[in-house]
């Protein structure tokens, strides 16, 4: 575990970590907006919709334009015979070794923001945990779906 | 497996199906009563009882159960009509239970636990005569061995192991019992709040007796209800554990328990995923321990404990050779434990104490009389976190690792590497600028969720290497 797993995911992520970041934060907006509607027609102090506002904007400064970055540099996977080897995390960095003996079914799924740059994310679950390797391209995420579902074979002393 | 008759169960299911509608109906009946006069809803009343107790009636008529093909066969329902039928090869576990009601007619409640991971049990027959339970029991085990009844009976006389509780046992476990903790808590907070209110409630009255004899009487109170509360503990240990047994037939652990309910627990060895040894604050000092297992799947004991008790209370001594007896291959004899190192004090401390520090701080601000409060729970919780340094440790063996910390109880792990379902290390700026990383272990644990042990704060290099010896790589 001294050594972190090998492979980035798609550079494809930031663009569409980007694009969920505009969208959600849109939301935001819209919540800011309609409060700033309320504040002025009921006389409400101004400053709520001023922190609102700063708040609005560090926020959305955050998640669209340093999020998807940082996460994109930290995210890391690695497809041994006999485990699956993941890092992943800002602060507090992981790293996460998968047992292919326990692995139990591999999954592939696309969001609609995933899907507009044809990207997928694998989620492999083990009786006890699930894994997600997020934005992988879409020809390497089913390929790493079928080669995890091949390798994972059922132990015998399992419960 | 021979076709064979079916059965219904015993006529007092009748009851409990009864009980069971009257329970679920309660909220219509006190509906009733307030919104219809006394006429219409004695009347109301009389008219859904009757078809209560018809449908209690009908639906016993239609359950019936008969083992055909290796299979338990189960059919029932009044209205839809419901076929179950479960594979004997299926079947996990088979729990015997009997309440007071059964015991009065000798009958038992019959539940079977298949490998899904679902919520209530898979099969239940809620009364069926002792006898007849038991023959089905060993029915469906039949699979097992080809003379289970001979075999085992000859087994249970020669080599089982059995260990019971003994009463003084019992008592020091109620007397022990956690609950004492939060009584202690709750009697903090009451006293705390007396030392507030009566001075100004009582110092203006001219009688000075009368509220020095007020003041007595409500500490007096105070006590008394810690005193109940203390007792209803031990009562509730004595109700849940008394008559503790547990033994060993086989591959499987047969655990038997309860003053007024009986209840019967079956372990099968192959799903134990942990052993764990407990040492609660108020049992520590006094050398006693809890064991417990971590089991898989098993919805028959949820509800009660998250993990299922193996002995409620014995001392730290004879541990070795109860594990010797029962779990030859969880013992934990020589065990040597790697401690944190020096610098992870530091990040258990701070984790123990700036919560409680800031919270302190605010209270005081706004009530500075409670301040010594404040102190002493802070003081409280910085020797807990210390508590919390000494006792984290761990040790690797080329099959198992066990692991040692402490929320409030202190709690040692041990886990076969085999069962470990991921490894995962973690670390903060903080830690790593220190070399040092978290750990968290996931195995199975009840209901198809995992159960994760995390231990904070190791040396960086031990976890790379705890991650090396995890490792399936060659």
């Amino acid at each position: 575990m001294r050594e972190p797993p090998m492979n980035t995911i798609a550079p494809d992520a930031i663009k569409a970590w980007k694009l969920t970041g505009v969208f959600y934060e849109g939301l935001l907006w819209l919540i800011t907006i309609a409060v700033a509607i309320i504040i002025y027609l009921f006389d409400w102090p101004y400053w709520i919709g001023i922190v609102l506002v700063m708040i609005s904007i560090l926020s959305t400064i955050f998640t669209v334009f340093i999020l998807p970055k940082l996460r994109f540099r930290k995210w890391r996977y690695e497809l041994f015979e006999q485990e699956i080897y993941i890092q992943h995390g800002i602060l507090i960095m992981s790293r996460t070794l998968v047992p292919m003996i326990r692995v139990q079914h591999v999954d592939t799924k696309q969001g609609p923001f995933l899907k507009k740059y044809q990207l997928a994310s694998v989620t492999i679950s083990t009786a006890a945990t699930t894994h997600e390797i997020p934005a992988l391209r879409e020809e390497d995420a089913s390929a790493l779906r079928d080669r995890i579902s091949a390798l994972a074979r059922v132990d015998e002393d399992d419960v | 497996m021979s076709n064979g008759p079916s059965y219904r169960l015993h006529p007092v299911s009748i009851l409990f199906n009864c009980i069971k509608t009257a329970r679920e109906g309660i909220f219509l009946i006190v509906f009733g009563f307030i919104t219809f006069d006394r006429f219409y809803f004695i009347l109301l009343l009389a008219i859904f009882s009757l078809l209560g107790i018809l449908l209690s009636v009908l639906s016993w008529y239609r359950f019936t159960y008969r083992l055909e093909a290796g299979e338990l066969r189960i059919e029932y329902g009044v209205l839809i009509r419901k076929k179950r039928y479960i594979s004997i090869n299926r079947i996990q576990s088979i729990d015997l239970t009997a309440g007071i009601i059964h015991r009065m007619f000798k009958l038992v409640k019959l539940q079977i636990e298949t490998a899904g991971s679902g919520k209530s049990a898979e099969a239940s027959l809620n009364a069926i005569k002792l006898s007849d339970g038991e023959k089905l029991r060993n029915a469906l085990k039949g699979r097992k061995e080809s003379h289970p009844d001979i075999e085992i009976e000859g087994q249970e006389e020669s080599v089982n192991p059995l260990r019971e509780i003994t009463p003084k046992r019992l008592l020091l476990a109620g007397v022990t019992s956690g609950s004492v903790g939060i009584i202690m808590a709750f009697a903090a907070i009451a006293f705390s709040e007396l030392e507030q209110f009566i001075p100004e409630h009582f110092y203006d009255r001219t009688f000075d007796w009368i509220s020095e004899l007020a003041i007595a009487f409500i500490i007096g109170l105070a006590i008394v209800v810690l005193l109940v509360f203390w007792l209803l503990g031990i009562a509730g240990t004595m109700i849940k554990y008394g008559k503790f047994a547990i033994t060993k037939v086989g591959d499987e652990l047969f655990i038997t328990r309860g003053l007024l309910e009986k209840k019967q627990i079956t372990i099968p060895l192959k799903r134990i995923q942990a052993v764990g040894i407990a040492e609660s604050v108020i049992r520590q000092p006094f050398g006693f321990v809890t064991v417990f297992v971590e089991v898989a799947g098993g919805a028959l004991d949820s509800g009660e404990d998250f993990s299922t008790v193996l002995f409620p209370i014995m001392k730290k001594t004879e541990i070795e050779s109860f594990l010797q007896e029962f779990l030859p291959g969880y013992s934990m004899e020589s065990v040597h434990f790697t401690p944190l190192p020096k610098r992870a004090m530091k990040f258990y401390l701070i984790r123990a104490c700036v919560p409680i520090l800031v919270l302190g701080i605010v209270a005081t601000y706004f009530y500075p009389q409670f301040s010594w409060l404040a102190v002493i729970v802070l003081l409280v919780n910085f020797l807990l976190g210390l508590m919390r340094y000494q006792d984290g440790g761990f040790s690797v063996e080329p099959e198992r690792v066990i692991i040692r910390f402490r929320g409030f109880s202190r709690k040692t792990m041990l886990l076969y590497h085999k069962r470990i379902q991921a490894f995962e290390k973690k670390q903060h700026p903080f830690q790593k600028r220190e070399g040092l990383a978290t750990i968290k272990l996931s195995i199975l644990g009840k209901n198809g969720t995992g159960k994760h042990y995390r231990l904070k704060e190791l040396e960086e290099e031990h976890v790379d290497k705890l991650g090396d010896w995890y490792s399936y790589r060659e």
